[in-house]
């Protein structure tokens, strides 16, 4: 499965108990876009999410590539290399920072390529004076840099995050801002959930909105000027997916 | 009571010169409920956290059945088995009737609920997100189960614990499918069992001050664990 993304979800539903939650949902996940899913509290943004990361099954639905319909069990067997998802809360190993990201290496590689590989993603999310520390204690904005230090480490080709932003301060924004247009201009496909419509604006490619269970807007953006807030070193990437 | 006084004092002889008979006994003893533990193990683990994460039919008909069979006596599990292995028994051609196999087996039956049932708790305790993110960042599901266990490794000790601590003192079982033969199948409870009965006392003293001291260590471990798994979180 070489083409993985150009992925295509059609028809999607899903209900809890008898509520419907996602109704005819149909989605298309661009090589190397930006889409942003907004919605309000409730509308189905996360379930949409995992739905695509594999956690969570629809009721009904198909997915399907270029090469044509595929069942959701091989989809799920298919995405493991290639999707990543982060929760909105991202979960930290009780280890160090140091051993939560390096959970994320691929194998093949020598101890000391490990470490170079390590090194390098704890300081492109500018996390070196907190390698040492106990991940568990970190605090939320912190979590979310680990997560995507993770992300940076695996390099998948689609990225799931859900509400990065929410619950931080405008310098993690900005921040976070920066390393998610990095990880996009790597070639990453990237999807999004806020229910800030302007956050992302600058970042996005597209914008959907969720809606009664259905997309209600498949609006694609001109993509905006990009004004990179921090300087980030650190762009040559040591390995492919 | 003076020759309980006497008893005590030849006991504690009996441990300090390492009596090869009593240090046999006691090799047996850990030999037998140590391989039961460790087959146990695996299969009653994976079991364990297929009942706390997963979603398939029978899944609580399963936990019921295993915390129910939690407070199954060891002699019912020593008669069931022994009906099993006796020489008209179904498998009564292993001829595992009275040896170290068969306590091993018994042993097995009692462990087993107790790390199913208390393990599938000790899963439960553990965050959804820990499978997810293992998964997603490319772990097979053996890491990923690995992973989970280790965030989750006080309980899963307690755990552990609790049921090395029942097979290594239980008697009904081993005396039935053991037999109780002296160098070979006669552990600590069984020895205990026999020299109060025939009203030597040293032995059993003996032996007991061994449990005791084991039991203190377990719970010693067991604090130590619950007191860690407490500030971790
Ligand atoms: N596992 C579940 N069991 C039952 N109901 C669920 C489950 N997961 C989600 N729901 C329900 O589905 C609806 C949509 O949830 P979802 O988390 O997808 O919304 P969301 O758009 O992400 O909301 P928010 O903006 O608050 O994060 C909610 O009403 C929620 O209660
Ligand atoms: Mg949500």
């Amino acid at each position: 499965m070489t083409s993985f993304v150009n992925i295509q979800f059609s028809n999607l539903s899903k209900r809890y108990r008898r509520r419907s939650i996602l109704d005819g949902v149909d989605f298309k996940l661009h090589k190397g876009q930006c889409t942003l899913l907004c919605g309000t509290n409730g509308s189905g943004k996360t379930t949409l999410l995992r739905i695509m990361a594999g956690l969570e099954k629809p009721d009904t639905g198909t997915i399907s590539t270029g090469l044509g319909e595929i069942k959701w069990r091989s989809y799920r067997r298919a995405l493991q290399a290639k999707i990543m998802y982060l929760h909105q809360h991202p979960y930290m190993f009780d280890a160090t920072v140091r051993q939560n990201i390096a959970y994320a290496l691929r194998h093949g590689y020598s101890a000391a390529e490990r470490d170079k590989h390590i090194d390098e993603a704890l300081q492109w999310a500018d996390l070196e004076p907190l390698a040492g520390v106990s991940a568990t204690t970190l605090s939320g904005g912190e979590s979310q840099r680990v997560a995507l230090a993770r992300a940076w480490l695996r390099a998948p080709a689609v990225l799931l995050l859900d509400e990065p932003m929410a619950n931080m301060d405008q310098e993690s924004r900005l921040r976070t801002h920066a390393l998610l247009r990095q990880l996009k201009s790597e070639g990453m496909s990237i999807v999004l959930t806020s229910h800030d419509e302007l956050q992302f604006q600058s970042l996005t490619d597209r914008q959907l909105r969720l809606k009664d269970g259905r997309i209600s807007t498949d609006s694609i953006q001109t993509q905006a000027e990009n004004v990179s807030a921090f300087p980030i070193g650190q762009t040559a990437r040591h390995h492919t997916a | 009571m003076e020759s309980l006084n006497s008893a005590t004092f030849d006991a504690i002889r009996l441990l300090a010169t390492g009596d090869s008979e009593l240090w046999g006994i006691i090799g047996i003893s850990f030999r037998v409920s140590t391989t039961a533990i460790l087959i146990s193990i695996p299969p009653s683990l994976l079991l364990a956290f297929m009942l706390a994460n997963g979603r398939f039919p029978g899944r609580r008909l399963l936990i019921s059945v295993f915390s129910t069979l939690l407070s199954l006596p060891a002699v019912v599990v020593g008669l069931t088995l022994y009906l099993v292995l006796s020489r008209q028994g179904p498998l009564g051609d292993l001829r595992l009737l009275f040896t170290q196999s068969a306590m091993v087996l018994g042993q097995i039956a009692l462990c087993v609920p107790i790390l199913v049932a208390m393990g599938h708790s000790a899963f439960q305790a553990a965050d959804r997100r820990a499978w997810e993110t293992a998964r997603t960042l490319g772990a097979s599901p053996l890491r990923a189960l690995l992973t989970v266990m280790h965030e989750v490794r006080f309980g899963l000790f307690a755990v552990l614990l609790a049921a090395y601590g029942r097979i290594i003192a239980e008697v009904g079982a081993s005396m039935m499918l053991g037999g109780n033969i002296l160098n070979y199948t006669r552990n600590i409870p069984t020895a205990i069992a026999l020299e109060t009965s025939k009203g030597e006392f040293s032995q059993g003293i003996a032996l007991g001050i061994v449990l005791l001291l084991l039991a203190f260590g377990l719970n010693g471990l067991l604090h130590y664990f619950q007191g860690k798994g407490r500030f971790a979180t």
